[in-house]
């Protein structure tokens, strides 16, 4: 493994075309660093007899995937065939924790610019086929009531679905996502963690010296969404879109994320967390729109780099069971955060021609949100769980030039039902977001043949403005089959 | 179920009416008056006792409060325990999917009982965890945990008598002895079943639940379900069977448990791979903390 990652690292520097800048020596050796230390430690793990208190548990599981897009302008997909092997070993004192993640990824259409096989933390566009990503990757050292834990690591904050707005410690994958749960979005970061637990409150202090972005996909990808380079791309449709490689944020301590939680247990359960460090929603500034012929085509910048920027965090989150109703809240406020204003405003021309064209400077603006909702589980029926939650998003000062409006709300409602003793199980979920009245319709159905093998079907569909978070997906419809062997 | 049980019944017939207290037609009715009261009274005194001792309900030796009141003390001794268990859950088509999972339970003071449930297998539920803090017999908080969402949901009560992942057993099952205040109970008859002699006891619950009425077969001699039948009013909808029952540390306790649905024709055994009893648990075992470590 460590080879591996040593081999591709190399490749990296000597693939023709690379582009775009990298990241300065001190920090490339840092992540090589870290990769080669969590490597160490997972051949250490499997033969140190301090961790073998029982016997090895290996877990894994394929997924060959197949998707039909519904939509004939939509951008196709390959099938996929994606495995997860799941390490766990534990001692009196200590525990480790390994999840490798891999395979054929047919989302993508062209590599990126490194061909590394193993994912890394140094940029934001590394669509990649086939791949390897450790999710997690972790020891843990139990001394009394405190836990501390080093690795790759990925946390769970607040307690509302899908966008839990104290959950900023793990940043986003989005080259699938709303394909994919929001458990499988996050990124896992090297970090360290501590939990100490005190009777019913308990604390948790995290601390990410390593600052990992965000993935977004490449524009001509299934799950790129409306953007400026798609409209591009559909003026001059024999171009090749490239955004640029963002300059990442020094990895220095003071550019650390780090967060406090402090939770207590009780009839009304609820938690004070407190994030200092980089927002990990995406974020983007102009640099100048780039259009080169080239034979007789056209290599494009579109001209937009993913930006990074500090914010603050005070959060609370609440859970509570009442009657038939498990219900949970959760608010946090957002000091410093970066908006995009309208696309509209950026200075792109109506009609792309060849050329090196500047851009509107300022497409940011500074604000602070406030984040709120609330949830609830209700038993319809037997192995039948409605949830539903409703979520808004208040931004303090002027936003006439962004386009979300002051308030942002999203209603979810899910019905997840179990027939025949769980053999067979689904899922529906509806989103809608009433202020732009974009939405999205997500169904799926699962067969369980044996402990090992099960297939589902799954059909996704979205509407809305083509800046809207559920519209921007509207040509996204599909369905997907997919079979499943785990052990 | 495959089990074929070995009953030997002792029926009673309770409210059948005494031929000896109808009237006859042909007979006239003594007078009162006729001079000879008293021997009419105290005939009839006679007749009302013997019917009643030949023909009213059996007087057993304790009523069915009393034998689950025997029932919920010897629950409540196995509380403190550690236990290895495989569930294989039978489809009507032949199919079987397996389970494999460790409960810890501990006796709580002031609290009733804690109970720590971990699946270890299959993948799909490896890790998955089931924690209840009983406050009282009737009053329990529950939560789930799901490693892949690495959250604790909490659960409401309401869920008590569904389906505990996927089996034929319910989460109640799970759980310790419930509070006696809120059912009723009544020993219909004696039975014995492979060769032990039960109380077979009415229980009603005064509170809602899935179940209308459930008739427990309970050992005499170790106070433990040997068989039970769950009905929904009249409707027998789910039958569990409790053998091969092994002492110890002196607590009776059935190594394989069939629990069938009669509606579905799914049924679920539980077989015990090992149990450990005054275990003597820490409190830190049933935290949340444990539930997200799968009890490590």
């Amino acid at each position: 493994m460590i080879r591996l990652q040593v081999a591709n690292f190399a490749l990296r520097d000597v693939t023709p075309g690379s582009e775009g800048p990298l990241l300065p020596p001190a920090g490339r050796l840092f992540t090589i660093v870290i990769l080669c230390l969590s490597s160490a430690l997972c051949v250490l793990a499997s033969v140190s007899p301090s961790f073998a208190d029982d016997a090895l548990p290996v877990s894994g599981r394929l997924d060959l995937r197949g998707v039909e897009a519904l939509d004939r302008d939509s951008v196709k997909e390959d099938p996929s065939l994606e495995g997860r092997i799941k390490l766990d070993t534990a001692g009196p004192e200590w525990r480790f924790h390994s999840w490798l993640e891999g395979g054929l990824d047919g989302s993508v259409k062209r590599p990126a610019r490194d061909h590394s096989l193993l994912k890394n933390y140094d940029e934001v566009y590394q669509s990649n086929t086939p791949y390897l990503e450790f999710k997690e990757l972790y020891v843990t050292r139990s001394a009394g009531d405190l836990d501390l834990r080093a690795g790759i690591q990925r946390f769970a904050w607040g307690r509302l679905d899908e966008y839990p707005p104290n959950d900023r410690l793990n940043p986003w994958d989005y080259t699938q996502f709303l394909r994919k749960p929001l458990e499988d979005r996050k990124i896992g970061v090297p970090s360290f963690s501590a939990t100490l637990n005190e009777g019913d409150w308990t604390y948790d202090a995290v601390l990410v010296p390593v600052f990992v972005p965000y993935r977004l996909p490449l524009p001509d990808e299934r799950w790129a969404g409306s953007s400026i380079a798609s409209m591009i791309a559909q003026t001059l449709p024999n171009a090749t879109i490239t955004p640029q490689e963002p300059d990442l944020p020094g990895r220095k301590p003071g550019n650390s994320n780090a967060g406090l939680r402090m939770k207590r247990v009780g009839d009304i359960e609820w938690a004070l967390d407190l994030f200092h460090g980089y927002d990990p929603k995406p974020v983007f500034r102009t640099t100048a729109l780039s259009i080169n012929p080239r034979g007789g085509a056209f290599v494009v910048d579109p001209g937009y780099v993913p930006d990074f920027h500090k914010i603050d965090v005070i959060g609370m989150d609440a859970a509570a069971v009442r009657g038939d109703l498990s219900i949970r809240a959760e608010a946090a406020y957002t000091f410093h955060r970066y908006l995009n204003i309208r696309r509209e405003l950026w200075g792109y021309p109506a009609v792309p021609a060849p050329g090196v064209l500047p851009l509107n400077p300022i497409i940011e603006q500074k604000h602070d949100t406030l984040d709120y909702g609330i949830g609830a589980d209700y038993r319809l029926f037997e192995d039948g769980l409605l949830t539903f939650q409703a979520q808004q998003t208040l931004t303090l000062g002027d936003v006439d030039l962004l386009y979300e409006r002051k308030v942002e709300t999203i209603l979810w409602a899910n019905l997840k039902a179990g027939f025949m003793n769980q053999k067979i199980e689904t899922n529906l979920n509806l989103a809608y977001n009433p202020e732009h009245g974009d939405r999205m319709t997500r169904a799926n159905a699962w067969y369980v043949f044996s402990d090992t093998w099960k297939a589902g079907v799954s059909y996704a569909a979205f509407t809305g403005p083509a800046q809207s978070l559920f519209g921007r997906f509207s040509r996204n419809d599909q369905v997907e089959g997919e079979f499943v062997f785990a052990w | 179920m495959n089990k074929q049980y070995n009953v030997q019944s002792t029926k009673y017939k309770a409210n059948q009416s005494c031929p000896l207290l109808t009237p006859d037609p042909g007979r006239p009715i003594p007078n009162q008056r006729s001079g000879k009261p008293m021997l009419f009274a105290l005939s009839c005194t006679l007749y009302s006792v013997l019917c009643t001792m030949l023909f009213a309900p059996p007087a057993f030796s304790m009523n069915g409060r009393e034998v689950y009141e025997k029932v919920h003390e010897v629950r409540s001794r196995a509380l403190d325990r550690e236990t290895e268990a495989t569930m294989i859950l039978f489809d009507k088509g032949g199919g079987k999917r397996t389970r494999t999972l460790t409960e810890y339970s501990k006796k709580a003071d002031p609290e009733a009982y804690k109970v720590l449930v971990v699946f270890k297998s299959p993948p799909d539920l490896k890790n998955v965890g089931f924690l209840i803090h009983a406050h009282t017999f009737s009053d329990r908080d529950l939560w789930a945990y799901f490693p892949e969402y690495k959250r604790i949901r909490r659960i409401p009560n309401s869920s008590q008598d569904d389906s505990f992942f996927g089996s034929d057993f319910s989460y109640d099952d799970f759980g310790g002895p419930p509070n006696l205040d809120d059912y009723k109970f009544s020993i219909e008859k004696e039975e014995v079943i492979d060769g032990k002699p039960c109380y077979v006891v009415e229980v009603t619950p005064k509170i809602y639940r899935k179940y209308t009425k459930y008739i427990a077969w309970v050992a005499k001699d170790l106070w433990i379900h040997v068989k039970i039948e769950y009905y929904q009013d009249k409707d027998l909808y789910r039958t569990g069977a409790f053998t091969d029952i092994r002492i110890i540390d002196g607590i009776p306790t059935p190594f394989r448990i069939d629990m069938e649905n009669k509606k579905t024709n799914h049924r679920t055994e539980l077989t015990i791979g090992s149990i450990r009893y005054h275990t003597h648990f820490p409190d830190d075992l049933f935290s949340q903390r444990s539930l997200e470590r799968a009890g490590k």
